[in-house]
């Protein structure tokens, strides 16, 4: 079974769209496990498209999709009216920094990608559309340093 | 939903979910802490980038003045999320038990 949803670009969204994910995995009947990893891809990533997606239209929602996978879930977050900006190419933080260089910020995309199993994005310029995917199951090792961009843009 | 409250002996009790909504509370309860806190993250289920940012801010508050923030009760996925974030090497964590 596959679900889709879209929520308004605010934060406030963010406990409807915990609400979804862990509906979706309670009735599909995914391991919860898996859910903590799912919700922290979803929140950094809505929550970069809510800061930096430069929409004409405020109003436009962010759409997000589940379906199954082999041993867990595929994640899909959509977002229209906005430019390109291929968020898995983004670089890391440098977590190895003392504390007094260490700066709030950028963690989001270095965790992301080492608590799922893989992530790409594609642009649609036709219809001015942003696409990030990512795929999270049980067998998934930590991606640090894998994560597959299909471009597009 | 998130909470976060004085508890007993110098221990600050945080419970639920730290994502970017909460934040502003948990930053704002944070702020007035004092010294050498330890932070009960047994009742913590989930942290995303935004609160890891409320900890660290935290930290170098405390750290400037002589304290420290100390993270207890930290469970399997928070302690992927601390490592990965290199916040094994500036916080002194206890993991749950």
């Amino acid at each position: 079974m596959s679900e889709e949803r879209a929520f308004g670009r605010s934060f406030d969204s963010l406990e409807e769209i915990f609400e979804f994910t862990s509906g979706y995995f309670a009735r599909a009947g995914v391991d919860p496990r898996l859910l903590p990893s799912v919700d922290f891809a979803v929140e950094e990533l809505f929550t970069n498209m809510v800061k930096y997606g430069a929409v004409a239209d405020p109003g436009t929602k962010v759409r997000i999709g589940i379906e199954p996978v082999k041993g867990g879930v595929q994640v899909t977050l959509t977002d229209s009216g906005v430019e390109p900006f291929d968020v898995t190419r983004a670089p890391d933080a440098d977590v190895n920094l003392p504390i007094e260089q260490r700066r709030p910020g950028g963690l989001g995309i270095h965790l992301i990608r080492r608590l799922v199993d893989s992530w790409d994005y594609e642009y649609s310029r036709e219809r001015r559309e942003s696409r990030i995917r990512f795929r999270k199951t049980l067998a998934g090792t930590p991606a640090a340093g894998t994560a597959s961009t299909m471009g597009g843009a | 939903m998130l909470a976060i409250e004085q508890g007993a002996q110098g221990v600050v009790v945080i419970t639920g979910r730290l994502d970017a909504a909460q934040c502003p509370a948990a930053q704002s309860f944070l702020d007035r802490v004092q010294g050498t806190v330890t932070l009960d993250c047994g009742g913590l289920d989930y942290i995303s980038s935004a609160g890891l940012g409320v900890l660290l801010k935290t930290q170098k508050r405390l750290l400037a003045s002589g304290g420290k923030l100390r993270l207890a009760g930290v469970n399997r996925h928070l302690q992927d999320i601390f490592q990965y974030s290199g916040f094994d090497q500036i916080f002194e964590i206890e993991p749950a038990r």
